[in-house]
């Protein structure tokens, strides 16, 4: 049985009709039309559909969509700076982070949620925030730099 | 040429990765689009007796129902042992019986449901050893019936099987001062893509498109065209962004399945896995290995005479595993100077998910195994294993283990540099060691094709067959057009992953796609050039051969300010002969191994092109107390001839080891009695995380290999893989006191091996 309700997402309110038990990753996607947040395990072990409900980093596909009600939700689509790429985005790219892409999204939504709370991490905390974030091409070196790059330019 | 200075490297696919807005298979929704599911056998060997789909094509919502009576009747496969569904005998669980399209998940789940199956179970083969016994029986009751390559050879339960066999090694191993043996055993593992994989088909008249998350789309077309008896071009694949494969989306998988289910319900139809199909039921498993090995060492240290046999498990089907046991066989003789060598590899039918290729296919497990037996060798002539292995190991002129006579190679700068960066030889804490251990792969020459065109305003744009799966190998196609054509790379646009455009390419596959699609491009940026400098000439009044292209200009040799834009160039093209290069290149030869002889099921692999060569040094803690092992460091030195991309061949490097690490220390397939999966899932596998990676150091030995890739450059994704789970087991030996003889080396194996004598 389908329900009527709002959610607040990347600063625009959207109108949700979906049935009370789907998951949030999956009403972003469908529902919402922002495939940014991937889905790699529904089970929350990759971190793939990671974005942020009121600031913290929440595994989307085991969040309740109709819990999010009332809340911020932010995507790795709300996080451009205006018209260019966040400083995790370009630092990511320039530091060679980025292969196939699909932990990508997760993963800066991790990293974001650890600067706001951090702002000047070590790396044993860097390694610490972002190890619910599975990433199989990089061996996560690559990925590091661009977190403690971004820390250290702000 | 290398493009990590200046511009830094930015891969064109970036921007799209990093926002989001980059779409991948699961992201893509069609008007009308119907859900697919599948039936999965469930169980590991079974002869069915009962399959009715009759109640589940009137379940509401459902479009329709197929088993193997609605496809053609076609086997398939590098041994063709495989059919789209079930043929009626189940061989391994995750096989597909039936599958649905239906208006939803719901109505999907419903119609399996309501599908009336039912078998009879048959005796599980559930280790390959016992597969061998002449009571065991046929995995495959009719194989001698099915199609293969005539360099395949099969017996019994045996899927596949080469000999090696160079000089008299039965003399050798008598006459030799000391015999040593050994003998390992690795757990299968699984390729683990963050990305699950997806397919979506979509009819238009008699003709397929299909999106699908594969590693080669031309042989996922093929494989369409072969099952369901179409010609090539009436199938199209097209493959958004790919989320990573590591071979696990090689070969043809459900493709068709999907094609088929849409014709069926006239509607487009999408497949999404989820994470536990992804362990249970692709094509695609790095296969359990048992390795056994016996050397001669001579007085002075070097390597009399090796004999080792091989046993694969090549699952329940062959998918690509026919050619497996020759690479074995290579890897269980290694990269040494042993005149004596007889080797034996056999890849054996089970009840298990198949085998199929996963990064370096069989290189990980043989190269820890006959790493691990070498330190053995030094050990028990007293002997420093990196003094062992620089005595024993190939090098530039050196002849190997199957004759062949190498041209210029790094190997033993590898070696030097690795242990150098390292903390060997160093006084460490009596918890840690540094383990050594040196790697080969060889490399794939291929056909492959590229078109490149540029438009009136200057801006160009590559088509290619070839398919990018994160590695960065189809992103550096710019730089090197660009570099012929004195262009910037961003001048440059890549059409890429569409059948129906871009010439044939292998795929994603044996890291071959910046060697054989790298030529291709550089052919078709050539015959640019050409008419650039053509045009160039004419306007600039001066001969063709005096022009140069540099600096987005064409000018006269040693007059650059009076040039002509590319831009111009191209405008005047467009009014005329327009400005379009095509590349194929011949493929390198591979080279003889002419001392090999008597070799029976021989995959022309004893002699290797550009063969690429590594040596890792792995520093780890060891609790002693529980057995668990933490890697603290991982220095590596390649030899993937000329680096072309830095940063692109560095991320694979990193990326190989730490795949490596998981595999010598966690990643594994549990298998019950039943021949199941026990561990299909992300928690229970365990991948490394980022808390658990060490820093990682990297040495490039930039032999400039001629008549290869591009620029004097070999391949580098798949060698990063082989070396590092040895190098491991290597300095657990030494913290324990004896190798641990299974891989993963797991925390209770560690700790077990501590408990026994000797250690």
């Amino acid at each position: 049985m389908n329900e009527a309700y709002e959610l607040d997402v990347n600063g625009v309110r959207y109108p949700i009709n979906a049935a009370m038990d789907r998951n949030l990753s999956s009403v972003l996607r469908t529902e919402v039309g922002l495939t940014g947040t991937k889905e790699g395990c529904d089970d929350c072990e990759c971190g793939a559909c990671m974005v942020l409900i009121d600031g913290q980093p929440v595994n989307s596909c085991s969040y309740l969509a109709a819990q999010a009600q009332g809340r911020e939700v932010t995507t790795v689509e709300g996080i451009l700076d205006g018209d260019n790429l966040h400083p995790l985005q370009r630092n990511l790219l320039e530091e060679g982070g980025v292969q196939c892409g699909f932990c990508t999204p997760g993963m800066i939504m991790s990293a974001q949620a650890l600067l706001t709370r951090n702002p000047s991490p070590t790396e044993e905390e860097i390694r610490i925030g972002l190890s619910g974030n599975l990433c199989r091409c990089t061996g996560y070196q690559r990925i590091l730099a661009a977190v403690e790059r971004t820390a250290a330019e702000s | 040429m290398v493009i990590a200075e200046s511009p830094r490297f930015m891969r064109a696919d970036g921007p799209d990765k990093v926002t989001g807005s980059g779409r991948y298979t699961a992201d893509l929704t069609l008007t009308g689009m119907l859900t697919a599911k599948f039936l999965y056998a469930g169980v590991s060997h079974a002869r069915i007796t009962k399959l009715d789909v009759t109640a589940a094509r009137h379940v509401p919502g459902v479009f329709a129902v197929l088993t193997q009576a609605d496809v053609p009747d076609i086997r398939y496969g590098s041994v063709a042992d495989r059919t789209l569904f079930s043929d009626g005998v189940i061989r391994f669980e995750g096989e597909v019986v039936a599958a649905v399209a239906a208006i939803d998940t719901k109505s999907a789940q419903a119609a399996l449901d309501a599908i009336v199956f039912e078998y009879e179970e048959l005796p599980v083969i559930n280790d390959v050893e016992a597969a061998l016994e002449p009571d065991t029986p046929l995995v495959h009751e009719n194989w001698a019936t099915y199609d293969a390559d005539d360099d395949v050879s099969r017996q019994a339960n045996v899927a596949s099987f080469t000999s090696i066999t160079r000089g008299d090694v039965d003399a050798a191993l008598a006459g030799a001062d000391r015999v040593i043996s050994s003998r390992y055993v690795a757990d299968a593992s699984h390729a683990v893509p963050i990305e699950p994989r997806g397919v979506v088909a979509q009819w238009e008249g008699d003709r397929v498109t299909i999106w699908s998350s594969t590693q080669v789309p031309f042989q996922a077309r093929d494989g369409v065209c072969e099952v369901l008896e179409l010609p090539t071009n009436r199938v199209r694949i097209i493959v958004p962004h790919l989320g990573g494969g590591f071979g696990g989306k090689c070969g043809f998988h459900y493709e068709a399945h999907i094609a088929a289910l849409a014709r069926a319900s006239r509607r487009p139809v999408r497949l999404v896995f989820s994470r536990e199909e992804e362990f249970l039921a692709p094509d695609r498993r790095r296969e359990g290995m048992i390795i056994e090995v016996t050397s001669g060492l001579n007085a002075d240290g070097t390597i009399a005479g090796r004999r080792s046999r091989v046993l694969l498990d090549n699952g329940a089907y062959s998918s690509d595993a026919a050619f497996f046991p020759h690479m074995a066989a290579m890897h269980a003789l290694g990269p040494y100077k042993i005149d004596h060598v007889h080797a034996e590899a056999s890849s054996v039918y089970t009840n298990h998910q198949p085998s199929g290729s996963v990064r370096a296919p069989t290189a990980p497990q043989a190269c820890w195994a006959l790493e691990s037996h070498t330190d053995e060798l030094a050990k028990a002539i007293g002997m420093d294993p990196v003094a062992f292995r620089q005595l024993n190991a190939v090098d530039t002129g050196a002849t190997g283990v199957t004759g062949q006579v190498y041209d210029e190679i790094g190997l033993q700068e590898c070696i030097r540099e690795a242990v150098a960066a390292s903390a060997y030889g160093d006084e460490l804490a009596d918890d840690e060691a540094v383990g050594v251990a040196i790697g080969w792969w060889p490399t794939f020459p291929g056909a492959s094709g590229a078109y490149i065109k540029v438009d009136s305003d200057g801006k160009g744009v590559i088509i290619t067959g070839a398919q990018e799966c994160g590695t960065g190998a189809v992103m550096t196609l710019p730089y090197l057009a660009a570099a012929e054509l004195g262009m910037a790379p961003e001048d440059f646009e890549l059409v890429y992953q569409d059948t129906s455009v871009g010439p044939y390419d292998v795929g994603a596959t044996g890291s071959q796609t910046l060697l054989n699609n790298g030529r291709a491009t550089v052919e078709a940026a050539r015959q640019i050039a050409v008419q650039l400098k053509q045009l160039a000439a004419e306007k600039l009044e001066a001969s063709p051969d005096d022009i140069v292209l540099n600096g987005g200009k064409a000018f006269v040799a040693g007059s650059p300010d009076s040039g002509v834009t590319i831009a111009e160039l191209a405008a005047i093209a467009a009014d005329g002969e327009m400005l379009l290069g095509r590349g194929s290149g011949a493929p390198p030869e591979t080279p003889e191994a002419p001392n090999t002889v008597s070799c029976v099921g021989d995959q022309g692999m004893n002699g290797w092109a550009g063969p690429q060569f590594s040596c890792h040094a792995v520093r780890i803690r060891l609790d002693r107390d529980t057995g668990v092992v933490r890697v603290l460091e991982v220095n590596t030195a390649h030899d993937s001839g000329v680096i072309i991309n830095q940063i692109g061949a560095s991320g694979q490097v990193e990326g190989g080891v730490l795949m490596g690490i998981g595999q010598a220390l966690t990643e594994r397939t549990v298998y019950g009695a039943d021949a199941k999966q026990m561990n299909a899932g992300l928690l229970e596998y365990k991948l490394q995380t980022m808390a658990d990676a060490p820093p990682i150091s990297i040495h490039f030995a930039e032999v400039y290999t001629p008549d290869m890739g591009p620029n004097g450059s070999k391949p580098i994704a798949e060698a990063p893989n082989v070396a590092t789970a040895a190098a491991i087991s290597n300095a657990i030996a030494k913290l324990v006191g004896k190798p641990v003889r299974l891989l993963p080396m797991t925390a209770e194996r560690v700790w077990e091996t501590l408990q026994e004598d000797g250690a």
